[in-house]
């Protein structure tokens, strides 16, 4: 446990270290000026000039790089050329809200996707898994720019039930994490649905039917349990996409996450804060698949973590 | 729990969360397009930032509907053609460390501003100043380094205390003004609560970026007031809306198509000719635009002390096809241009429309849009055969010389056209060199003559302000250039009865 753990980090600082160098000079590439977009047309010459030495884009790329890692090993991520606030600082006002969000749609995903995948595999082929597997492809198909002010006309501003937009008490929650989540808990269904056929027709579920053990038990003992690994597996790639945050939802909602501060430091050229963005992505795509093998060994105490069976 | 006891309890939940939701409050709540980003008046560069700043500071000079420079909190007396004196008038506040703005104050904001080492973006623009001194509590002199009739305009720099600059107080994150509110709370990027020091009245300023989320927050009162940065659609259905009152004037925002003037195509004057008559801007404005825009014919609008009466470059396809014809260009032999624009799908949507009358007389446009850093860079590159943008809030006519002077071709200006004209460079330099403002201003109509002649730019429109507002608010006054300062006459309405709101219909 000790070396995997160990042969983890080693890896995920590896990547990070990797992701960081890419993305800096990538930023660097992408054709804008941080200084043309602060100022905009009507500025004059030696404001534009006075603000690039003051931010430091006047010196040579390599010698930005070379800063950047610096401050780096010190933990520190820099500051927004924009509001001159430290990155780490962008980056703590918004991590809540992206994983209060991620929860919240995850949760909303798995109400929805696992009895629906539950329902679809058990009732094979009948009017029930055409059902389950009709909405999946309507959950999936949807787009979130569409479903998202949908559900805002019909239970904010005709019901009246949900605040239209903005973070604040569980009713803000809602119904962002249900555009979010009933996309996931499409993709989700159809994997439980799957999963679930496959070891529906293996020997030890025969077993348990032949000795008279209720349906019931069947599916949720026997077999979902067998059938959570791919699932998992699904939800630990689903939960880094979440973490890495949900610009469509995130804008549509006016959601102060990780995502939609990514996007709005792109367009503005905010140079560090794309950097501590994507660093932090990159941070939680690792930790949660660190997180995926060490579930996958409680799920199923046949994986070791030394990777033996 | 079964399913349908959940759903019960989750729908239970909602309808107590949403009659909570709609209790009315005493804050007034305006929603903006963007969060501002620094209040610190010496960086802030954003729109946003730049208007909630003239909420929280003072400055020494406003302008008047004519953008001539009237006196905000000093009044000035030219002693020479390059020595102002300005006098701290009875407008001058205290800040909210408890000081009276006082003179010191003053020349310290400027000195800072104009410190290299702070590299502050305003610097280039206070270049003229030679120096400063307090001669007492009320009055400073500025002395220039050369004359200009028109230096007090550019004396818009919000005044900070100067104790509190000496001790490097954080004024991005806590302003310390003398304005007409106080910034009472900043509990996230986007959300700031305001005080209004008149009276006490406590605003809420919460950013929501989609503009279609913006309009059902009004509709759902959870925003009292929304302002410009709306797609015309969707200032329609918000005027259809009978709790709604929808506000409109004209505004100073100047829309513009831009050519390369380098590029053999775009180069050629006919080319230019053609392209103004073939655009209908009349159309645009009142079937795309809802009628919010005034036709422009010059940078500066009709009110504005230096604007020129032109004769407009009138829709006349007739007219476009023929030079096009004498050019050479025929339906079998179009004429084909790139147009860049940017990613914002109302500009797209214009930039289809010309697409589409450019056609008409057999103009090919390859439409491209771009995110605004791209576009910009393309821009200043000269990477480009005509474009569309607009200047904003522009207030003294000197931005001739970074437009269109043939010095002040990227990176040194602004003249991204590449426009080179000796007559026009000889009129910037007289109007510079004059001492009289009357002068000047018969030198800038020269000028504007000159542009409308060789049209280095084709004059879209100005574009209306509009505010959108609630039924609990009223007396909010919509300003010219977009800024904020109605906040401090609008007022909660009340019902007679003390805690019910009034509903009104729209107008």
């Amino acid at each position: 446990m000790g070396r995997f753990l160990l042969s983890r980090v080693v890896t995920a600082l590896g990547s990070m270290l990797g992701v960081a160098c890419l993305v800096f000079l990538l930023i660097h590439l992408v054709p804008g000026d941080p200084v043309d977009v602060m100022l905009g047309e009507s500025a004059r010459p030696a404001d534009r000039q006075a603000l690039r030495v003051s931010l430091g884009l006047d010196q040579p790329i390599e010698t930005q790089l070379v800063n950047y890692f610096s401050g780096l090993a010190q933990f520190d991520l820099g500051q927004s050329l924009h509001s001159k606030r430290p990155v780490s600082e962008l980056l703590a006002e918004r991590i809540p809200a992206t994983l209060e969000l991620a929860i919240a749609a995850l949760f909303v995903a798995l109400l929805i996707a696992v009895p629906l995948g539950i329902l679809a595999a058990v009732e094979r082929g009948k009017a029930w898994d055409w059902g389950a597997m009709g909405f999946s492809m309507l959950g999936v198909s949807i787009p979130n720019f569409w479903l998202g002010p949908m559900l805002i006309l019909c239970f904010s501003l005709w019901l009246g039930l949900t605040p239209v937009s903005g973070r604040g008490g569980f009713s803000n929650l809602i119904l962002p994490a249900v555009t979010l989540g009933t996309g996931f808990a499409a993709i989700l269904a159809r994997m439980v649905r799957s999963s679930l056929l496959e070891v529906l027709g293996e020997d030890f579920v025969r077993t348990a039917r032949a000795k008279g053990v209720a349906e019931l038990q069947v599916i949720w003992r026997h077999a979902m349990r067998n059938a959570w690994l791919p699932v998992i597996t699904l939800l630990g790639l689903q939960l880094g996409a979440l973490l890495g945050g949900a610009v469509v939802t995130e804008v549509v909602f006016d959601w102060p996450g990780i995502g939609s501060l990514m996007i709005e430091s792109i367009q503005k050229r905010d140079y560090p804060v794309v950097q501590g963005c994507v660093l932090f992505i990159s941070l939680m795509y690792v930790l949660v698949n660190t997180l995926t093998d060490l579930v996958y060994g409680l799920v199923d105490p046949r994986i070791r973590l030394d990777g033996s069976i | 729990m079964p399913r349908g006891g959940l759903l019960t309890a989750l729908l239970l939940s909602c309808l107590l969360i949403g009659g909570c939701q709609e209790q009315e409050t005493e804050v007034i709540r305006m929603g903006l397009a963007n969060a501002p980003l620094n209040l610190d008046p010496r960086f802030a560069t954003d729109a946003t930032s730049e208007r909630v700043n003239r909420l929280l500071y003072q400055r020494l000079v406003e302008f008047d509907p004519n953008s001539m420079p009237k006196p905000g909190i000093a009044n000035w007396q030219a002693i020479t053609p390059v020595h102002y004196r300005f006098t701290l008038n009875d407008q001058a506040g205290v800040f909210g460390n408890g000081e009276k703005l006082n003179a010191r104050d003053v020349v310290t904001t400027y000195r800072q501003v104009l410190d290299p080492a702070l590299g502050s973006p305003k610097q280039a623009s206070l270049e003229l100043i030679a120096s400063m001194e307090v001669i007492d509590e009320q009055r400073v002199d500025f002395h220039l380094k050369r004359p200009d009739p028109l230096f007090p305009a550019y004396l818009t720099l919000d005044i900070l205390p100067a104790e509190q600059i000496e001790r490097a107080h954080d004024f991005a994150r806590e302003p310390v003004g003398s304005g007409a509110f106080d910034l009472i709370a900043w509990p996230q990027t986007g959300e700031l609560h305001l005080q209004r020091r008149s009276d006490g009245q406590v605003f809420q300023l919460i950013a929501v970026n989609n503009p279609t989320v913006r309009a059902l927050k009004l509709l759902r009162n959870e925003i009292d007031l929304l302002q410009n940065d709306l797609s015309p659609e969707l200032i329609g259905y918000l005027r259809r809306q009978p709790a709604l009152r929808v506000e409109q004037q004209p505004g100073s925002n100047y829309s513009y198509i831009g050519f390369n003037l380098q590029d053999p195509l775009t180069g050629e004057l006919e080319v230019r000719q053609a392209i103004a008559h073939a655009i209908d801007r009349q159309a645009i404005i009142r079937w795309v635009m809802q009628g919010a825009a005034r036709q422009a014919e010059s940078l500066f609008p009709p009110e504005h002390w230096a604007s020129y009466q032109l004769t407009s470059h009138e829709y006349n396809p007739e007219k476009a096809r023929k030079l096009l014809a004498e050019l050479g260009y025929s339906d079998s032999k179009p004429l084909r241009l790139t147009y860049k624009t940017s990613s914002d799908p109302f500009r797209i949507r214009l930039a289809t429309v010309i697409q589409s009358q450019l056609k008409a007389v057999g103009i090919e446009i390859d439409l491209r849009s771009y995110d605004w850093g791209t576009f910009f860079g393309d821009i200043k590159q000269g990477n480009f055969q005509l474009y569309s943008l607009s200047w904003v809030g522009i207030r003294t006519p000197d931005i001739y010389r970074d437009i269109f002077a043939s010095d002040a071709l990227p990176p040194s200006g602004a003249n991204r056209g590449r426009y080179v004209s000796n007559t026009v460079d000889q009129l910037l330099n007289r109007a510079e060199q004059t001492d009289k403002l009357s002068t000047q201003a018969e030198l800038y109509h020269q000028i504007a003559a000159e542009l409308h002649r060789d049209l280095p730019y084709i004059p879209l429109w100005y574009e209306d302000q509009l505010s959108a507002q609630g039924s609990r608010i009223s007396g909010y006054q919509l300003m010219s250039d977009g800024n904020y300062d109605g906040l401090a006459e609008v007022k909660l309405k009340r019902a007679l009865d003390g805690d019910h709101v009034q509903s009104t219909t729209a107008n």
